[in-house]
């Protein structure tokens, strides 16, 4: 399934290249320092977990003239965090995310919506313990800036999307721990 | 055997004086302050303090409370380990020299049985200014694990960072207003 949405992914790009000619498609490759999944779960009808995952890589073609664009992250799953480490532990077991057989978690997308020039949301296949699911990232925020030092361009904002758990096979703990998790990332990524 | 009886007669007394009045330990794997910032117009960056303790007072009855939490400042954790290091130092929350900050609440204002918002101070920098932290979730359960009655909550607030003299990167287009997120769950004791 991993290799199926790789696969794809070349496709994508590869068709996004056969477009250069009548369009301006830009290669960006993700900040690790500014690029962050945060995600949140109710815990009994209470509190809000919060928890991260500190190993994501990615890039994105971004075509701003024909409003089109490509993405693909890679998100290590071992790599979770939410500051106390026996749940940390926990989460990384096999009721959970199962990090051992499922080290990574993917979103490949090819759907870019935009309104006027901005970009509104994301849409592509995420693949968590080796389910894939169609999601959307909505765009709550999304901008381009030239930085002066190190001179370079970023285009980066906030998305956010929410599913259910269990459709990927993550039951562990329901109800006590919600069924639906919330994720927030922060991209910001460089232009090649 | 005295000592036994006397202690239960003082803790009668203390129960008998605030009927209605429990404290609660907070529970450090179910509490967290995440603050929220904007970077250079773009994006959101966020980071949580990992240490921490603290303690509530809280009367449903008689709808009264008090807070107390202890951060350990040198805990701060964004998941970018040389950011990390530059938070701690002189720059902003200069850890070495102050290495907690604490958030105290006096006044817990309730909307039913539910707690809506508190007033209190924040200490940080060794500076304390007021704040309000209102509430977002607030719930009573009775934990299957601990077999004991748990209250929490989600709450926030947004504070000025220069109000405690830290003022680093206003230039550079960082942020004064920081978000914070607080998850609080505390276990009756």
């Amino acid at each position: 399934m991993v290799r199926c949405a790789r696969g794809v992914l070349l496709a994508v790009m590869a068709s996004s290249s056969a477009g250069a000619a009548r369009a301006a498609p830009e290669s960006f490759v993700i900040d690790p320092a500014n690029t962050h999944v945060h995600w949140e779960v109710r815990h009994f009808g209470t509190s809000t977990s919060r928890g991260r995952f500190d190993a994501i890589s990615g890039s994105v073609v971004l075509d701003r003239s024909a409003r089109s664009g490509a993405a693909s992250f890679s998100i290590s799953t071992a790599s979770i965090s939410t500051g106390f480490a026996p749940f940390d532990g926990v989460l990384r077991g096999p009721y959970l995310l199962g990090t051992q057989e499922y080290p990574t978690a993917y979103f490949v997308a090819n759907r870019f919506a935009f309104d006027g020039d901005r970009l509104a949301s994301v849409t592509g296949d995420f693949t968590l313990r080796g389910v894939a699911s169609t999601l959307t990232l909505r765009a709550l925020r999304f901008a381009c800036r030239t930085d002066a030092e190190p001179a370079r361009e970023v285009c980066g904002g906030d998305f956010e999307t929410e599913f259910n758990r269990s459709a990927f096979g993550i039951t562990h703990s329901l109800p006590f721990v919600a069924d639906k998790v919330r994720v927030l990332l922060q991209i910001e990524a460089v232009r090649q | 055997m005295t000592k036994t009886l006397l202690a239960s007669l003082l803790a009668l007394g203390a129960v008998t004086a605030h009927a209605e009045s429990a404290t609660y330990a907070v529970d450090p794997s179910h509490t967290f302050v995440t603050f929220e910032a904007n970077h250079m117009g773009t994006s959101t960056l966020r980071g949580r303090f990992d240490k921490k303790e603290g303690s509530v007072v809280l009367d449903k009855a008689g709808k009264s409370g008090k807070a107390e939490i202890v951060i350990d400042t040198t805990s701060i954790s964004t998941g970018v380990p040389a950011l990390d290091t530059h938070l701690k130092s002189k720059d902003f929350f200069n850890a070495a020299e102050f290495g907690t900050a604490k958030f105290t609440a006096d006044k817990f204002n309730f909307s039913g049985d539910k707690v809506t918002d508190l007033n209190g101070t924040l200490t940080l920098l060794g500076k304390t200014q007021p704040v309000t932290l209102k509430a977002t979730n607030f719930n009573c359960y009775l934990n299957p694990m601990l077999k004991r009655e748990v209250c929490g909550g989600d709450f926030e607030t947004t504070i000025a960072r220069t109000q405690y003299g830290m003022a680093y990167g206003l230039n550079y287009g960082l942020p004064d207003n920081i978000r914070l997120l607080i998850q609080v769950e505390a276990v009756k004791q």
